[in-house]
């Protein structure tokens, strides 16, 4: 279940970018939108104002979509999806579709460790003791 | 069809879409195969053994063990030889190359042949590490400590 080795994973802007203003207004969604206005202190980059996103903020393209673990998430729906996984389970690990039933879930996770691959949500729709 | 299409043109026919074709959009978009004759289970040309003429294919066969398929000229994919459980795996992969890359057929894909099987047989065996309790951490800590401080009052 140990990953290959990989280079550091930087995220170099782990804050959001939210909308300029919406700190001050309800009525502004915080979803990024780009500043268009003419006179607009964020789209002129003056100093003291929130960062707008741009290209440079990407991630190294080889640690893109890198959990901390060093994988990447793969969707299973059932247990055959997580055969696929078989040889690549240093790079991929499973993920239980939402919709998937308690009852199901507990095949995949058994088939998994089976496999040797890892899954980023075991947990999901395990009943607690009550 | 009376002539057997090449693989160049099933290729290209079969490599955006298919039966075997696994997509997803998460994970930088990977491409999977579910083809019994694709060794890593990877969507490329040279392991896509539905299209090749040659095809070497690593299979569970029940109670442990695992089969070798090939592909015959016109019959498509045939069981070759299938090995039963047995304490030594390495015999397994000696007949495996023996059978396949010593006779010229698919040179390439004995790593991969190997490591398949080597994963599948590991898959059979019972995990040796039992898997951790893991050990509640903050608020989860304090409250699973408090109440085993009430259950001894």
């Amino acid at each position: 279940m140990t990953t290959v080795k990989h280079v550091p994973i930087v995220k170099k802007h782990k804050k959001r970018f939210n909308r300029h203003q919406s700190d001050r207004f309800k009525c502004v969604d915080a979803s990024w939108r780009k500043p268009k206005g003419i006179d607009n202190r964020v789209r002129r980059r003056f100093k003291g104002q929130a960062a707008m996103p741009k290209i440079g903020y990407g991630s190294n393209k080889k640690t893109r979509h890198m959990t901390p673990s060093g994988h990447k998430a793969f969707l299973v729906h059932n247990v055959n999806d997580v055969d696929l996984l078989l040889m690549h389970n240093h790079t991929f690990a499973a993920e239980i579709s939402h919709a998937v039933s308690s009852r199901k879930r507990i095949e995949i996770v058994a088939k998994a460790k089976a496999l040797g691959v890892k899954v980023t949500n075991p947990k999901g729709r395990v009943t607690t003791d009550v | 069809m009376s002539y057997p299409a090449s693989s160049d043109l099933l290729w290209e026919i079969t490599r955006n879409n298919s039966s075997f074709l696994v997509k997803r959009k998460t994970g930088s978009g990977v491409r999977l195969s579910r083809d019994p004759l694709n060794l890593r289970n990877v969507h490329s040309r040279k392991h896509a053994g539905a299209i090749n003429n040659q095809a070497i294919g690593i299979v569970p066969s029940g109670k442990g063990g695992i089969s070798l398929l090939t592909k015959k000229k016109g019959t498509g994919a045939t069981i070759s030889q299938s090995y039963k459980p047995s304490k030594t795996s390495r015999k397994a992969y000696v007949q495996i190359a023996n059978s396949t890359t010593k006779k010229g057929y698919r040179a390439d894909l004995r790593e991969d042949a190997i490591s398949r099987a080597s994963a599948l047989i590991r898959s059979y065996r019972k995990s040796v590490k039992p898997t951790k309790e893991s050990k509640p951490r903050g608020s989860k800590a304090k409250a699973s400590a408090a109440s085993a401080a009430s259950a001894d009052l």
